[in-house]
């Protein structure tokens, strides 16, 4: 296959490296390795390999095209990695159910997160293009998240490091090996410190192996460090019910939602997990969940919320100790602890009644790293009866397992001189650490310092090794999100670069030769196998979970008993005392400040992924930067505007920010995303944005993310903010619809307005496709708009053209704000073309360069689009999308389409468009025309659901249904004909096939 | 139009009564002779230019310069250099592709219809003003080229053209299908009209010259015209039939202009009222254009004598009733926009007045409705200073119509999360500058190399002195050939 990005036939490389050449045409190619003209060593090709390609003479003969060409569709072999095969193998040889042309999907799990979803992966011609979400999964249903989905565009990230080094310099695996089994010898004799400074590991394959290095090295210990950490909620839990873990929650079961500043749609914890969970608690049929949210800065999930409560950080503890007051009155504690109401007493007495009425079925979750604040909301589950039923102790998550104690203990150490060697495992603490210049120097200490990061980071160029993992889809690895959730990691790609799986690394340096596949296979055998009763033999256990990619196991140990500890009235006397003090302590110049995750970047580990870089906030729509969020009242008593920098001081830390004035941001608080301002990451993260982690502290051994007392100043400076939505109001027009559910309740069967056309009614084929998105379940989330990016090779286009509206997205999600600007009411829409049966920008196209298909599609035809861009202006949607500038191949727009490693993610079956087109949501054409081949090979007809669009797909709450309206038995057609539904614009007499179903309000309840 | 009466004395044997004679109007001064105005006329070519005629047109040179190198980037970058968006997807380029196409006009409106009817002032400046229409014709031709994400593929948009491509056809329901005939008929027949009504002169320039390579050029775009009579009167009648072929043009071009947004739905575009507000506003621009020229040319060439000040009167007229007819459409736009009752309608038209781009309403709003309401009177239509301000005032004042119908209908459409803003570039504005660079160029040239007044036309209308005037060259001949 022709590479789609090269149309001038002579294909380049960035750093001016010739790939190989066939004649001028383009070659395949399947390898980095290929690609550079440096075939690897390798013993599996009897005969020998061609020589390297930068010999090649430039008039190639046809015995050098088949020995290229045999190479290349060797290496496609890699498609066979579910086979428990080492090496590559030759296509001659290989499964014949792998063909070229043809998709196959591999059952893995997501290393983008500690999370570690479930997932598909897609693969063709031995490249993974698209991550999908895996249906089978309990946790997750089929969803994904914007950082899973981009995660694919990362594996192809050209800055990882493309092979070990020491001391900076570039070096082989034995000669690192050997530096550091030399220095692990030495410090297993001197029984020294040995440190492995990982991330939260949620594999028990890996965590056993840590065990193993426990038992090797006498002065082993293992430190997990989360740059975003739930180190209070363990500790919480360790106090209250004696056990400290992360509870694994479930919101499903909820009928009352209390979030106190945890954003665990968009953030926090498990957010795909929680989004699938939050739809089915939010569903229609039965009335659904009221949902309060507590927090600072709109989150998306507060932008959800039912009622949304701002709450500076400093009065959040009261909240939870008001609501806790009023609920211990209720269930006839005694003395319940009281304090100052920080919001309308009202409010709060009708949360307590709400939370009281639906005991046992509410749910009380808190983000903050506060030990006390999580010990009151604990009581708070305790006291309504939640644990074991929405609060589950005995699975517990682990997903977030970071120590803060531990991690600020061992800094010291390090400092004193007291680590011999340390091992860092998905972390970059000299980015994200609140004192990284300390943490550095504490680094330079030790004298072996290894990282197995993935590139040249602000950590991992200042230590003495530096042994590249492998990216998570090229490599094999388990999984345990929640306990007894277990799901395997199988490599769908040989690795692009020399790297090394960083357990397969441990294990080297541990004296075991067992390669990590064994030794992973072995654990399953030993450990995981023996707790199933449905399989007795384990090839066909371990096959199957590997096919499955996840396996549920029966609860092993006995169900927790849990007691709550009687400590809380002691945690809520001290919120109370605390923020007595902190309000006397308030000033008229002093602000609070609250660093949060952005859905974008979340932590900041993706920031050199450009998908990531200009997928808009869900909330602010910014790209490409983090701001300062300001409340509009503040904002306008301090005279500022978006992109006014100001300068945040806190102590001695001091930052500089461009201001976003945000409805229903807390008054005095300025909410800021961490993740931004990375230093080292690659070209397209650097310098993007400003790094706020500095501003966060080591609060009593745990990190806090919010501060009082902080400094406001204007620096005069203004900066553009690439924002893609700058209007928020919906000026009074029906463009979101909402009802409510006495409305649901109360109305008749409606029938739909007929609106009288002109037109004749548009001929149709076998069928009619379209879409149905319930705005009740829409969260906002945006794993649908990285998704659809991911699907149609759609271009990133960097921040000057955002800058100037020239997004690429074909899915885009509208936010409307309604309400004052204190306390907005917020919706979400995902808006993409709408295929409409009246089409307007069909009839203005001079050269019929977009059409309707029989199906019902609005189809863009490039190679008949001469770009008047008169569609884009009559569309009433704008939901079309101009080239402006050619923005592949294209050295102005270095991202992902101007690299040839970049390229390899696009999808051969979606054209790369020119310079000069319009471009749009096609509804995924070429998933209906793979379903309906596959439904012509079996003799069949598509049946509903055996087409799932890329946003569909994506979706974690199953927002999107896609489907054939001609069928009436099909979920959209059955969707279509809900009371709810409702067409966009519909009296302009478009007719589109995407119907929205009105998002659901509850009444004035509270 | 100041027909002078004249009373005829009555002789005795005619019974004492006084008869009026209805004299026909002078619309030139001092009465030359028919050889003098051949002379004036044809001086410009024979002569060396002025001084003047040279820094314009060294400005209008670079300024063309200017647009050649705007394109070639253009072509080479993308219209990314433009500031267009994802909300507004025409700004400049299509703007200044309707002020061009109403400037022409005027041309075809004073060669065609003033001709059928009779209208014989329109003699002095009807060749300039098809020479402007022309080349107004030619700056707005680019735009459809350059706006064009891929002009290489532009020959997509001719219906049929073989192109190796299959059947394929354009699709006859989009208005930039009929804009391309219309413009390109437009076009034909103004350069038709143009160069026939030309041919006379051409004819006495080539008998003025002096053998050589000028002779030659004029002898072949004189076609072997004799000035006999049959050949007069064929040439009559293929004026009357050209006047009458051009005569729907008028209302047809920018009808169908108009219909590339008026059968949008886009608020702000989408109205009935478009056609003729459009063609209203075409004639108006076009007359504002013409006004403008011929005050330079009459200034630089010393043509007071040709285009007098009644010329310039006249002109303020249709200026007056045509820029009332522009306000008048102004106002019932917001009162449909109001009696509507359709809300994306009204907030249009308030985002109109009150949004980011009400400067350029209120430019509109001055320059088009305001201003040429200064020619209710007689003085300020015959004061050439005023009418030269009231002419530029009026060119602004149109660009600007024309930007406000497209960038403000587009920039807050239906949705409002896809509001945004139009910011021109750098290229935006150089384009714009180099089409008038263009058409400056072209014009300079023009009065330059090709009589710009139909000496053949305004010696109808010399007046009575010199009809009676004994033998001129150009009677002489023309008679003389009349015999044979």
């Amino acid at each position: 296959m022709t590479h789609p990005g090269n149309r001038d036939g002579a294909a380049r490389s960035s750093d001016g490296e010739r790939l190989v050449q066939l004649g001028t045409r383009p070659s395949h190619w399947k390898s980095m390795g290929e690609l550079r003209g440096t075939l690897p060593k390798t013993g599996e090709f009897p005969g020998g390999l061609p020589a390297p390609a930068s010999g090649l003479p430039a008039e190639a003969t046809r015995r050098d095209f088949l020995s290229l060409a045999g190479f290349t569709f060797a290496a496609a072999g890699l498609a066979a990695c579910r086979a428990p095969v080492q090496h590559a193998i030759p296509l001659p040889v290989a499964s014949d159910q792998i063909v070229p042309g043809v998709a196959q999907y591999y059952a893995t799990t997501c290393g983008g997160c500690p999370s570690a979803c479930s997932l598909l992966v897609k693969q063709r011609d031995g490249r993974p293009i698209k991550i999908e979400g895996n249906g089978d999964s309990v946790l997750f249903g089929g969803g994904t998240c914007a950082t899973g989905q981009a995660t694919v565009l990362s594996l192809y990230d050209e800055e990882r490091l493309h092979g070990p080094t020491w001391h900076g310099q570039p070096a082989t695996w034995s000669e690192v090996d050997h530096h550091i089994v030399e220095a692990l010898q030495s410090a297993r004799a001197g029984k020294q410190r040995v440190v492995l400074l990982s991330t939260t590991l949620t594999s028990p394959s890996t965590r056993q192996l840590i065990a193993e290095w426990g038992e090797r090295f006498p002065g082993f210990r293992h430190v997990v460090y989360d740059p975003i950490s739930l180190s209070a909620l363990r500790l919480a839990n360790a106090q209250s019910f004696g056990a400290a873990v992360v509870p694994h929650y479930a919101f499903d079961r909820a009928r009352v939602i209390v979030a106190l500043e945890a954003d665990f749609l968009g953030t926090w914890l498990s957010p795909v997990e929680f989004a699938r969970q939050y739809a089915i608690a939010r569903r229609t049929e039965a009335p659904p969940a009221l949902h309060v949210q507590v927090e600072a800065g709109l989150s998306v999930t507060g932008s959800n919320a039912d009622l949304r409560i701002p709450v500076a950080p400093s009065d959040l503890g009261a909240v939870a100790v008001a609501l806790l007051g009023r609920v211990g009155r209720k269930s006839g504690v005694a003395d319940a602890p009281s304090g100052h109401d920080p919001v309308d007493p009202a409010k709060l007495d009708a949360i307590a009644e709400e939370l009281w009425k639906h005991r046992g079925q509410s749910l009380v979750v808190s983000g903050a790293n506060d030990v006390a604040l999580q010990v009151t909301v604990n009581a708070l589950n305790a006291l309504l009866r939640n644990i074991g039923q929405t609060v589950d102790l005995t699975r517990p998550s682990l997903q977030r397992q970071g120590d803060d104690g531990a991690v600020a203990g061992l800094v010291e150490e390090m400092n004193r001189g007291e680590v011999s060697a340390i091992f860092l495992y998905g972390v970059n603490p000299g980015y994200d650490f609140p004192d990284s210049e300390r943490f550095l120097r504490a680094l330079e200490k030790v004298p072996l310092s290894v990282s197995f990061a993935d590139r040249r980071d602000e950590t991992s160029s200042s230590v003495h090794a530096v042994c590249p993992d492998h990216h998570f889809l090229e490599s094999w690895g388990d999984a345990e999100p929640v306990a007894a959730h277990l799901s395997l990691l199988q490599p769908v790609i040989a690795p692009l670069f020399d790297t090394r799986a960083a357990p397969e690394s441990l294990l080297k340096w541990m004296g075991n030769e067992t390669e990590h596949y064994a030794y992973l296979r072995d654990f399953w055998r030993t450990r995981i196998f023996p707790r199933q009763t449905e399989v007795s033999d384990f090839e066909t256990f371990w096959d199957r979970s590997l096919q499955r990619g996840l396996v549920v196991l029966a609860p092993g140990s006995p169900t927790f008993e849990w007691t709550l500890q009687s400590d809380w009235r002691a945690a809520a006397r001290s919120i109370v005392a605390e923020n007595a003090q902190t309000r006397a302590a308030r000033r008229d110049d002093r602000y609070e400040l609250h660093l949060h995750e952005g859905v974008p970047l979340r932590d900041g580990r993706h920031a050199n992924n450009p998908w990531l870089q200009e997928l808009p906030d869900p909330i602010t729509k910014v790209t490409w930067g983090n701001v300062a969020a300001m409340a509009p009242a503040l904002a306008r008593q301090l005279g500022l505007e978006d992109g006014d920098v100001i300068s945040l001081k806190t102590g001695t830390r001091e930052i500089e920010l461009p201001v976003f004035v945000q409805p229903g941001q807390e008054g005095r608080t300025i909410s800021a995303a961490v993740g931004y301002g990375r230093r080292q990451v690659g070209k397209a993260g650097q310098g993007v944005g400003v790094n706020v982690y500095p501003l966060t502290s080591m609060d009593r051994a745990l990190r806090s993310y919010s501060m009082a007392g902080v400094t406001l100043t204007r620096t005069g400076r203004h900066e553009e903010l690439a924002g893609t939505q700058t209007h928020f109001s919906m000026e009074g027009r029906p463009i979101v619809l909402e009802t409510s559910l006495a409305e649901l309740a109360a109305e008749a069967e409606e029938t739909p307005e007929e609106h009288a056309t002109l037109w004749t009614e548009r001929p149709h084929g076998d069928h009619s496709w379209g879409m149905a998105i319930d705005l009740n379940a829409c969260t906002g989330c945006s794993a649908c708009v990285v998704a659809c990016q991911a699907e149609n090779n759609v271009p990133v286009v960097g921040k000057d053209q955002v800058q100037r509206a020239r997004i690429m997205h074909w899915i885009r999600i509208d936010r409307y704000y309604s309400g004052p600007p204190e306390s907005p009411v917020s919706v979400h829409q995902p808006m993409m073309c709408q295929h409409c049966d009246h089409a307007p920008c069909e009839t203005v196209c001079p050269v019929l360069a977009t059409s309707r298909s029989s199906e019902g599609l609005n189809q863009q035809v490039y190679n008949r689009c001469i770009g008047t861009r008169y569609c884009a202006n009559n569309c009433p949607y704008k939901v079309r999308r101009f080239n402006w500038y050619n923005y592949t191949e294209n050295p102005h727009f270095d991202f992902n389409m101007a690299n040839p490693v970049g390229r390899l993610v696009l999808n051969p079956d979606v054209t790369v468009r020119s310079r000069g087109v319009m471009e749009k949501c096609s509804m995924c054409v070429q998933r209906i025309q793979g379903a309906k081949n596959l439904a012509l090979q079996r003799g069949g007809d598509v049946a509903d659901g055996d087409i799932q669009t890329a946003c569909q797909q994506a979706c974690p709450s199953g927002a999107i249904v896609f489907g054939d309206l001609q069928d009436p038995s099909s979920r959209a057609a059955r969707l279509q004909r809900n009371r709810r539904t409702y067409r966009v614009l519909e009296e302009l007499g478009t007719r589109p096939s995407v119907a929205y179903l009105k998002r659901v309000r509850r009444g004035e309840g509270t | 139009m100041s027909a002078a009466m004249i009373t005829v004395e009555p002789q005795a044997s005619d019974g004492g009564s006084t008869v009026q004679v209805l004299l026909p109007p002078r619309w030139v001064d001092g009465s030359p002779t028919l050889q003098q105005v051949t002379a004036d006329i044809a001086r410009p070519m024979e002569g060396r230019p002025g001084k003047g005629w040279w820094i314009c047109f060294g400005v209008a040179f670079v300024l063309l310069l200017n647009l050649v190198g705007m394109v070639g980037w253009l072509f080479a970058q993308g219209i990314g250099v433009w500031g267009l968006n994802n909300s507004v997807g025409w700004a400049f380029d299509i703007t200044t592709f309707v002020f061009w196409v109403g400037i022409g006009h005027a041309g075809t409106l004073i060669s065609a219809i003033l001709m059928l009817f009779r209208q014989q002032w329109r003699t002095s400046i009807n060749r300039s003003a098809e020479a402007m229409t022309i080349m107004a014709v030619l700056c707005a031709g680019l735009y459809p080229v350059l706006h064009l994400g891929r002009p290489w593929d532009v020959f997509f948009i001719l219906p049929y053209v073989p192109n190796g491509r299959g059947p394929l056809w354009v699709n006859f329901r989009s208005p930039l299908v009929w804009d391309v005939f219309a413009i390109s008929t437009y076009l034909t027949v103004s350069l038709v009209f143009w160069y026939l009504g030309m041919v006379p002169d051409l004819a006495t320039m080539r008998d003025r010259c002096a053998p050589g390579v000028r002779k030659f050029i004029f002898r072949t775009l004189s076609l072997g015209w004799n000035g006999s009579h049959r050949t007069w009167s064929r040439y009559e009648v293929v004026s009357l039939i050209l006047a009458g072929l051009a005569t729907p043009l008028v209302l047809s071009v920018h009808t169908i202009v108009s219909m590339d947004f008026a059968t949008s739905l886009l608020p702000g575009w989408h109205a009935t009222i478009f056609p003729p507000y459009f063609v209203a506003g075409a004639i108006y621009s076009g007359f504002g254009m013409v006004l403008t020229l011929l005050v330079i040319t009459r200034q630089t060439m010393h043509l007071e004598r040709y285009i007098t000040v009644r010329h310039l009167d006249s002109m303020a007229k249709v200026i007056l009733l045509t820029g009332s007819i522009v306000g008048y459409a102004y106002a019932t736009e917001f009162f449909s926009a109001w009696y509507s009752g359709n809300l994306y309608e009204r907030y249009h038209f308030v985002n109109r007045a009150t949004g980011p781009y009400a400067f350029g309403f209120y430019i509109m709003i001055v320059c088009n409705v305001l201003a040429p309401q200064l020619f209710w009177f007689k003085r300020a239509r015959n004061n050439v200073p005023t009418l030269f301000i009231v002419s530029i005032l009026i060119n602004v004042g149109m660009w600007f119509e024309r930007f406000i119908i497209i960038v403000v209908s587009l920039h807050r459409a239906f949705l409002p999360s896809s509001w945004g803003m139009f910011y021109p570039t750098i290229v935006d504005l150089g384009i714009l500058a180099g089409t008038f660079g263009l058409f400056f160029t072209l014009f300079l040239l023009f009065i330059r190399f090709l009589p710009m007044i139909a000496m053949w036309e305004i010696k109808g209308v010399v007046g009575h002195d010199a009809r009676r005037a004994p033998s001129t060259v150009d009677v002489s001949e023309k008679d003389e050939v009349a015999h044979v």
